[in-house]
């Protein structure tokens, strides 16, 4: 039983699941498809991969995606069906905004640790981050 | 039973050279186990050891709670092995390979083993003589899945393989794992492939356990400092070779330093093991005068590279052997 596996994996949703990032692998993957849901990618009612079928083609360990689904589960995001699967549930809008909005945080929080780590400041960041958006406007 | 193996004390010679030196490892029954150490570390010397091959001179193996070597029979029914090198008779085909390996196995799955031959887009009338490097991983490997076994073992299964077959090996594992809950017992020096599969792990250096531990306590204890105006005197060596003075203070940490090194300045990097969260707020007061500037998470390559060579440093300055956490 392969649910949406190809649609997911073509959409390159679980590209860049990185198991030397510093997050657990289950947040990454619980991570990917909150943010999926908030931005409209994934709609309520979608099937998910199996456990099984994920974990064999993320190659990763399947209690790491059950934790990520269980994680999922816990805050509302999909919801279990016994037997048949697990399918996202209908996310309020507002909901969908403070989920976009944690993935911003860490994006930049990410960004801000890189740069202490090269001795960059927060406001040489911040400049260089505004004139990229400028560019991009242009 | 709840540990799938169970090895204790394992001591066994071969030659002058290399030894295992009392080998203690654990691997709870459900878990998939990364066994990784360096090229020579004892691996394999370990693995045929478990699968009865080798007599310990000393020490205890239970495999699936039997006794090796005296009573490793019913034990190797159980257990699909994927050894180091191709094992199998040139002149066979694949087809006749499989009914050969089947005649062994009392729980061989004929049904597996066809769906596997498909799924590896193996041909039954291809002489193994003949096959890729490739095309014969993936047959020990289906030889030792279709006998759905409790317990897999995989010497280096991934090593000298493509990208391409490696993904698909390790994708028929974990599919096998989760359709199954068999444990799995995997040796590699690839750290980045077990990072990402395995929830248990064993770190071997020259025949002797460094660390083993869950995965998620790996990843999250051992991480790199850097620490601002801690006035011991910087050596290569941790507090083994501190000496006085601060030395005797890092000792007492809560955390054990594995190695020191000074950067630009008066900054120092630390690595350490059994750090948890809460100890950066504490950390001026554990270290008066001293400013934790920065906690690094290590990945498992680098966490292997930092307790393999503060163990080596270790075994250098320390005659009594007494190694590993």
């Amino acid at each position: 039983m392969y649910y949406y596996t190809d649609t997911l994996s073509d959409g390159g949703m679980f590209d860049r699941i990185d198991p030397r990032s510093p997050t657990p692998l289950y947040a990454q993957i619980a991570g990917r498809l909150r943010v999926a849901v908030a931005a409209g990618e994934l709609r309520a009612g979608d099937a998910l991969p199996s456990v099984r079928a994920l974990a064999s083609q993320l190659r990763i360990n399947p209690a790491t995606v059950a934790q990520a689904y269980r994680e999922l589960e816990q805050d509302g995001t999909v919801e279990m069906r016994q037997g048949a699967g697990t399918f996202v549930s209908c996310v309020p809008t507002e909901r969908k905004r403070r989920d976009r909005a944690a993935e911003a945080r860490r994006l930049v929080q990410e960004m801000l640790a890189a740069g202490t780590r090269l001795g960059i400041a927060a406001d040489e960041l911040s400049r260089a981050l505004h004139d990229a958006m400028q560019e991009t406007r242009k | 039973m709840t540990d799938a193996i169970r090895i204790r004390s394992l001591t066994y010679r071969a030659g002058r050279e290399f030894a295992l030196r009392g080998l203690d490892l654990t691997v709870p029954s459900g878990s998939v186990y990364g066994f990784l150490g360096p090229n020579g570390s004892g691996k394999t010397t370990t693995i045929k050891s478990l699968m009865g091959m080798l007599p310990p001179d000393d020490g205890t193996i239970d495999l699936l709670g039997h006794r090796v070597p005296d009573d490793v029979v019913p034990a190797l029914a159980r257990v699909g092995y994927v050894p180091e090198r191709l094992h199998l008779y040139p002149a066979l085909s694949v087809d006749e390979t499989m009914r050969y390996h089947a005649a062994f196995y009392p729980r061989w799955d004929a049904r597996e083993g066809d769906r596997l031959k498909r799924a590896f887009a193996l041909r039954g009338d291809a002489l193994v003589g003949r096959l890729s490097k490739g095309e014969a991983g993936k047959l020990m490997l289906l030889l030792a899945l279709a006998v759905r076994p409790e317990l897999l073992v995989l010497d280096e299964p991934t090593d000298g393989l493509d990208p391409v077959v490696r993904r698909d090996v390790l994708s028929a594992i974990v599919d096998y794992v989760a359709a199954s809950k068999a444990t799995v017992f995997i040796s590699s020096h690839l750290v980045h492939e077990q990072e990402r599969i395995c929830d248990w792990v064993g770190l071997l250096d020259d025949g002797r356990m460094v660390a083993e531990l869950p995965m998620s306590e790996f990843r999250a204890g051992v991480k790199r400092l850097r620490v601002r105006g801690a006035s011991a005197p910087a050596g290569a060596g941790d507090s083994a070779g501190a000496g006085a003075g601060a030395g005797a203070t890092i000792a007492t940490l809560p955390f054990r330093v594995l190695a020191r090194r000074t950067l630009i300045g008066s900054d120092e990097e630390w690595v350490v093991r059994d750090w948890r969260p809460d100890m950066r707020g504490a950390f001026a007061a554990l270290l008066p005068g001293s400013t934790l500037r920065e906690v690094e998470d290590l990945d498992l390559e680098d966490s292997f590279v930092e307790l393999l060579s503060a163990a080596r440093a270790r075994g250098q300055t320390t005659t009594d052997g007494r190694e590993a956490a």
